[in-house]
């Protein structure tokens, strides 16, 4: 037996892999609540101590701003184990869908396994969640927001990084929950608050058609949110979409 | 008398028994006895030891189920990697629940005082050890009445709780005012959340 948490991610459902990290879907004991594992294994071409001293770090980052998101207010699922040293982070399991398959082109090439649950939901995706397209913008706008305010950095804003909590029966209120701050950092900056939006902005572009009023309600309901800080934002913004994501760096 | 089963860890301690205790008459005696275990010597030292082989918890400190569960989970963690900060598991425990790294602070706060009245009591172990010797041996030390633990939502403390993790002025608290059972279900998210990350905190 190598380790206590290896043994965990073999006992538990792979759900998704990328570059960085596998997603499985597990229970640390029996009658637990289900957690999301994201385990950021090994890689081969990096030297190994320094493959270490990245995924402990990383790990850590991301574990770091979830919890700040949390006792800011922001929803974000709560953490529930960390091993930094075998790249494990367990987080609250979220029952619900991402935005992006809930917004028109967004499950497109998602035919995989789910091609009936989409069939069936096509005309109104969002009618279990009880709230309109408009509602979903300015729940979006508000979140990251109140992200904002914190002074936290998503990285990586897209409408897959977004999930509508599937509301409980006694619950009235729909909630949006920002997922997977492994490319977070904490900055006080307009410029890095504005490069967040833009970043969004091109997601929606690229993922939606026809997305433009809904980014404008997005932006609306944020900029409502923000206060003061909103205007300078705003006129960033408007330099980064001439420019561009990354400033230029002459020299 | 409850469990927590993970078959993920080493049999050797994939097991923590315990037990929720109210009126509990001997804590002042208590909490002598298991400074006085640590210094005695020789065979009877170690019998006394492992007497008080437990973490005891105040009970009041602890938001539910999954709070206990975090905190056991990562002290066993810890362990099994040889990465704990104090002496044993059941200490680690306690130092898990406490947002500070001061071991003495986490002692103090969450272990047995003098005025302690419910008492959560866990023993971590081996698989196959037999649930009724285990809180047999609870018995022995604990004078109080055992009671299930669903009832610990009755002595949990919530101002404490707020004052030990800072959360009095934090936005997330703030917002929730005026509506309690919000409220609690933010701070107990929250204070899991600061159980489950304490390893990498700097």
């Amino acid at each position: 037996m190598a380790s206590a948490s290896l043994d965990l991610i073999a006992a538990s459902t792979q759900i998704s892999q990328g570059a960085e990290a596998k997603v499985y879907k597990g229970s640390l004991t029996q009658g637990a609540p289900f957690i999301l594992l994201k385990y950021r294994f090994k890689k081969q071409y990096r030297h190994p101590s320094l493959d270490a001293l990245l995924t402990r770090s990383r790990v850590a980052g991301e574990a770091r701003a979830l919890l700040k998101c949390l006792r800011s207010g922001v929803n974000v699922p709560g953490v529930r184990m960390v091993d930094a040293s075998e790249g494990i982070l367990g987080i609250e399991w979220i029952d619900g869908k991402s935005v992006r398959k809930l917004l028109p082109g967004g499950a497109e090439d998602e035919e995989e396994e789910e091609d009936d649950e989409v069939l069936e939901e096509n005309g109104e995706p969002m009618k279990e969640y009880g709230i309109s397209v408009d509602t979903l913008m300015s729940l979006i706008g508000i979140e990251i927001a109140k992200m904002h305010l914190a002074d936290v950095v998503h990285g990586d804003l897209t409408t897959s990084n977004m999930m509508l909590r599937l509301p409980k029966p006694n619950q009235s209120t729909t909630e949006l929950v920002l997922i997977d701050f492994g490319l977070s950092y904490i900055s006080t900056l307009v410029e890095d608050k504005a490069v967040d939006l833009y970043v969004l902005e091109r997601a929606f572009a690229s993922t939606h058609p026809d997305s433009e009023p809904l980014f404008t309600s997005v932006l609306t309901a944020y900029g409502t949110r923000l206060g003061s800080e909103w205007h300078a934002i705003s006129r960033r913004l408007d330099d980064v979409r001439l420019r561009g994501r990354k400033r230029s760096m002459v020299g | 008398m409850d469990f927590f089963h993970f078959p993920h860890h080493h049999s050797s301690q994939s097991v923590a028994h315990f037990a929720l205790f109210r009126d509990v008459k001997n804590s002042q005696a208590l909490r002598k006895r298991i400074i006085a275990a640590a210094t005695i010597e020789g065979a009877d030292g170690d019998q006394e030891r492992e007497a008080v082989n437990f973490a005891f918890i105040d009970a009041r400190l602890i938001t539910g189920r999954l709070h206990l569960q975090t905190a056991i989970s990562q002290a066993i963690l810890a362990d099994s990697q040889g990465a704990i900060r104090t002496k044993s598991v059941h200490s680690e425990i306690l130092w898990a629940l406490n947002p500070t790294n001061n071991i003495t602070e986490a002692l103090r706060r969450y272990g047995v005082s003098d005025t302690t009245t419910d008492l959560i009591v866990v023993r971590v172990g081996e698989a196959n050890l037999d649930s009724a010797k285990i809180q047999e041996l609870m018995e022995e030390v604990v004078l109080g009445k055992m009671v299930p633990f669903s009832e610990l939502k009755n002595i949990t403390d919530w101002s404490p709780i707020k004052k030990y993790h800072k959360l009095i002025g934090e936005v997330a608290v703030q917002e929730s005012k005026g509506n309690i059972s919000r409220e609690r279900a933010i701070v107990d998210n929250i204070v899991i959340s600061t159980v489950a990350v304490k390893t990498v905190m700097a």
